[in-house]
């Protein structure tokens, strides 16, 4: 006898799926009570996992044990002739029936009768007013994101979302302030203009033509660290797109005349956010002032004699260098797959070649080692105080405790500086903070707009005691957990655009080493401890570690 | 084989060539209570937020005679102190759970915009209804929050001028009508605003009968009804009837203000006239007409004096549309030296598109550039619920989003000629106003009509 034939006759395949069409109408149940809260969120597990012991107990049993006339008893005791195992093989096909009709019934009726609840417990006047949306489900990486490095080192981050017929592109250039030094200063952010002046298949201007014909809008930005391009278009134009971003890689025109006619449009943006903004004036001092060694001293838009005379030769070699594939990151976000992405970017950026890497910034910001002062003497009928402290990098953990910290201090009207220097004491009209977070040691920074006529000194004095305060008092539990309230509902917010997704995917994954950091921020910040954020204020202000700019009208005393 | 797929593949994923924006409001559902509160409510759950605006019909237009910013001060008290909560523990609440909360003016409504963490809508409500019947309005927190807008513009006038200069084109433009108000005061008439004022305003302004609640997000569309209903429907109407404002004048001729900022090294330029109000009857084909004069980079305006000329950073046209017309304006600005070059660019290129029209190929770019930004404008829940605001403020229906779509592909060439024809102001009928060195430009900037000149120290907008 075959063991096959024995397990029929013992009825053990029988029970077996008996066993599987009960144990999926209980997991069906378990679902239902767990998304209508009568069972809590674990039930479901428990239940699996009971319903998997359960599983070769029962095979076991059956094989054993046999029914008979006179109750159970083991198989081997059973004389043979008088074994019953047929009528039980029966009734148990039909107990397989009918459980498989009712589960049947069950889901047909489900689908027929969407609005059905298992509970409804509340009168209708006491509906609960609380989230839908399952957070714990979107704990972790989402599946949906993926990546891919090209050969030529180009890096491509997807991740789709089809709420909006709507695309994002960014791409992510490692060029930025911290890449030029004395005569090219503001190279950087020139190219950021010139990237839309021309290739040697498209004229100046029809860049933007062409994108804004096809659907899409584009921008730019550049920082000490990074030239970032941003795409935001409808999903018919992704191609036109992809098209224009491989060209402009490819095939930039450098035409001399165009260079200088950008060079007055840079001049115009200049006067606008510096020379024509009293906060400008100052932050471009400040930065000056705070760094002595490591390139993040220079203006972003570049001193005014580098945009006047940098060279042909600079912008080619500049160009050549950072902005090869394997100086770039590209994000998608918006309604796309990442198959089409790649196929896509096969064909147009494969064939741009990889070139040698960048020289690395190998200057280390020597430790400061006394308070620095900077004074601006203009028009203007409220000084300004900037105050800044040299901190961490990107990726540097004591950054996120900062991060805390900073909304501690200056995020909402509920902050410390607010409340204290802008409602109580009214010694400043606005009091804001940042923190430059970059591939290198930063600034964290604090500006305040005064009334006409403050006393500046005495404003300084009360803020750096108040920032003194932290490093020795450390700050409250609450305030802790308020910090980490803005921080985790900011990274909603961001999630809840293509735009926010992109921007977000891509500082975590140019600044940390991956987009999946991104994910982890609200676990991050669960873990971070009143004592992190004391030890970084501590680290952070002291006198001899801080710069400070004035700024106010030539009369007036400090 | 591998490259058959792929060509495969790529037809498929472009056989849409056109740009196609499927584009239509939320469903939503508008209730009406009995004391004359609108509500309108939609659920959405792709993340955890919730987003609300609460709309009181009527802002700055209601602002007394002289006490322009009445109706953007009371906005800022409602932040000051509600319910049991001083300000300090009303700021603490809200930004304790990661909130964002903030009321301001506008000409015609007081907006209080908000948002939230879904787990946080009960707080939401509580505090929203808070403000809004329960105001503290403290006198000390008045005091301080008047003076601190008034040095504020007084800073504004030190960082980046540009911002000002819609309160003096306003002004200057409108003259006494409401929509000449500066929304945030001046110096002046902030200081003449006394804590009696902003009391009588909040009887007299706010109340039920004004009242719209637009709220969108992750919640139970039913139960975020019933707590509304509860919260706002025993509630008053407000005292004073609401005020309607009549339809200013188109400007004929040309006139000058010049505000002057000794030792400025650009000029910021802002000329205007009467436009249209938001019921504009051929919206499509005025928003693809601006579009391509000057509402994109590759517009009109942004290539000639930026992109060709060098001129400016930006360069712009912008439609201000409310219940009655408002404003038409070009926006740019230039180094000191240029200021003239760039003026008379602008009016060659308002007189060319008056002329011209615009060619069918380029309607058919600014229908792609329009129905492909537009998707974007309501992605989150806050931009769905100020939307939904909007139309019930203005008595607009759905089909003013829904429709959309369909009107711009009905638009043609004819039709946004005659509708430049109609909304665009001849450059003969221009206001202009100026903020520069009024010692360098003075005389060359005299040619364009009579000049009004004052100083960006004075204390007010209004020459």
């Amino acid at each position: 006898m075959s063991l096959f034939s024995e397990l029929r006759r013992r009825n053990v395949l029988k029970v077996a799926l008996l066993y599987a069409v009960t144990s999926l109408l209980i997991v069906w149940i378990v679902d239902h009570a767990v998304s209508g809260e009568v069972a809590p969120i674990w039930a479901k597990e428990f239940v699996l996992l009971l319903l998997a012991i359960g599983f070769p107990v029962a095979l076991i049993f059956a094989w054993v044990y046999e029914i008979t006339p006179e109750g159970l008893r083991k198989g081997v005791d059973v004389d043979q002739t008088q074994s019953i195992v047929y009528k039980t093989g029966q009734k148990l096909n039909a107990a397989v029936a009918v459980l498989a009709v009712l589960g049947l019934a069950a889901i047909v009726g489900e689908r027929l009768l969407p609005e059905f609840e298992l509970v409804r417990l509340e009168p209708v006047e006491e509906i609960p007013l609380r989230p839908i949306y399952d957070s714990s489900e979107s704990v972790g990486v989402p599946r949906e994101i993926t990546a891919y490095t090209m050969a030529n080192g180009l890096r491509i981050v997807v991740w789709p979302d089809h709420d909006i017929p709507n695309v994002v592109m960014y791409n992510f250039v490692r060029a930025g302030g911290r890449n030029e030094y004395p005569g090219i200063t503001g190279l950087s952010h020139f190219f950021e203009h010139m990237m839309f002046n021309g290739t040697s298949k498209h004229a100046p201007g029809e860049f933007d033509r062409i994108m804004e014909a096809a659907g899409g809008a584009n921008n730019a930005y550049t920082s000490n660290d990074l030239t970032v391009y941003q795409d935001w278009f409808p999903r018919s134009a992704l191609k036109t797109i992809i098209e224009l971003e491989a060209d402009r890689l490819q095939n930039l025109a450098i035409d001399p005349d165009v260079v200088e006619s950008e060079r007055n449009v840079v001049y115009s943006e200049r006067r606008l956010r510096i020379d024509n903004d009293n906060d400008g004036r100052l932050y471009e001092q400040m930065l000056a002032n705070a760094f002595v060694a490591h390139p993040y001293q220079f203006p972003v838009i570049g001193w005014p004699s580098d945009i006047e005379n940098w060279t042909q030769e600079d912008l080619e070699s500049y160009f050549t260098t950072y902005y090869a594939p394997n100086n770039c990151t590209m994000i998608f976000t918006g309604a796309v797959s990442p198959e089409e992405i790649f196929l896509l970017a096969e064909q147009y950026f494969a064939p741009i070649p990889r070139q040698k890497p960048p020289p690395p910034v190998r200057t280390v910001e020597p430790e400061q080692s006394g308070e620095r002062r900077i004074l601006i003497e203009t028009d203007a009928e409220t000084p300004l105080l900037h105050v800044a402290f040299h901190a961490g990098s990107a990726s540097d953990p004591e950054t996120r405790h900062m991060q805390l910290l900073l909304n501690i201090l200056v995020g909402g009207d509920s902050s410390r500086l607010h409340s204290l220097l802008v409602e109580q004491e009214q010694l400043a009209l606005s009091v804001g903070g940042m923190q430059m977070e970059g591939f290198d040691p930063g600034l964290v920074y604090f500006y305040l707009t005064l009334p006409p006529g403050a006393d500046v000194a005495a404003v300084e004095a009360r803020l750096f005691e108040e920032l003194e305060r932290v490093a020795v008092e450390g700050v409250t539990g609450a305030e802790l957990e308020k910090a980490r309230n803005i921080i985790l509902a900011d990274y909603w917010r961001n999630l809840s655009t293509i735009n926010g997704k992109a921007a977000a995917l891509g500082n975590y994954e140019v600044f940390t080493g991956s987009y999946e950091n991104l994910f982890s921020l609200p676990e991050d910040v669960n873990n971070v401890t009143v004592v992190d954020l004391q030890a970084v204020a501590r680290g952070a202000f002291r006198r001899n570690n801080m710069t400070v700019g004035v700024l106010h009208a030539a009369d007036e005393e400090t | 084989m591998a490259r058959t797929l792929r060509l495969v593949a790529l037809v498929l994923c472009f056989l849409a060539v056109r740009v196609s924006a499927d584009v239509s409001l939320p469903d939503f559902e508008r209730v009406e209570l009995d004391n004359g509160v609108v509500l309108l409510i939609s659920e959405k759950h792709d993340v955890p937020l919730v987003g609300l605006e609460a709309t009181i019909r009527g802002g700055a237009i209601q602002d007394p005679e002289g006490m322009n910013g009445l109706a953007n001060l009371l906005a800022g008290m409602l932040e000051k102190g509600a319910g049991e909560r001083d300000a300090a523990a009303f700021a603490e609440a809200v930004d304790a759970v990661g909130g964002v909360l903030s009321a301001s003016a506008g000409l015609e409504s007081l907006r209080v915009s908000a948002d939230f963490m879904a787990r946080d809508a009960e707080l939401l409500i509580e505090l929203l209804t808070d403000m809004l019947r329960r105001p503290t309005l403290d006198a000390d927190e008045f005091e301080k929050l008047r003076d601190r807008s008034i040095n504020l513009i007084k800073a504004a006038k030190g960082s980046d001028p540009g911002n000002l200069l819609p309160r003096y084109g306003n002004a200057f433009l409108f003259v006494d009508h409401p929509y000449g108000n500066p929304v945030g005061g001046s110096e002046d008439s902030l200081a003449r605003i006394t804590h009696d004022d902003l009391l009588a305003f909040y009887e007299d302004r706010v109340g039920a009968d004004r009242l719209i609640i637009s709220v969108v997000g992750d919640f139970n569309a039913e139960a975020m009804k019933s707590r509304l209903t509860a919260a706002f429907g025993d509630w008053r109407s407000a005292a004073a009837e609401a005020t309607v404002v009549p339809v200013a004048q188109k400007v004929a001729g040309r006139r000058v203000l010049l505000v002057d900022k000794p030792g400025a090294t650009q000029t910021y330029i802002w000329l205007g006239n009467l436009g249209v109000a938001v019921d504009y009857p051929k919206r499509a084909e005025l928003n693809l007409a601006n579009t391509v004069f000057g509402g994109r980079f590759t517009s009109m305006l942004n290539n000639e004096l930026r992109v060709k000329a060098g001129l400016t950073y930006s360069a712009r046209s912008v439609l201000t549309r409310s219940a009655k017309p408002g404003s038409v304006v070009i926006r740019t600005f230039t180094e000191t030296s240029t200021t003239t070059e760039t003026i008379d660019m602008a009016l060659e290129l308002l007189e060319k598109l008056r002329k011209s029209g615009i060619d069918e190929e380029m309607v058919e770019s600014a229908r792609n550039y329009v129905m492909g930004q537009f998707p974007p404008r309501l992605e989150t829940a806050v931009q769905l619920a100020s939307q939904l605001a909007v139309l019930e403020l203005y008595g607009l229906d759905a089909g003013y989003v829904d429709s959309y779509v369909e009107a711009l592909m009905a638009a043609d060439a004819e039709g946004i000629a005659t509708t430049i024809d109609d909304v665009y102001p001849s450059p003969d009928d221009l206001v202009f106003v100026l903020i520069g060195d009024a010692g360098t430009i003075r005389d060359d900037i005299s040619q364009y009509g009579p000049l009004t000149e004052m100083s960006i120290q004075e204390t007010r907008f209004r020459p």
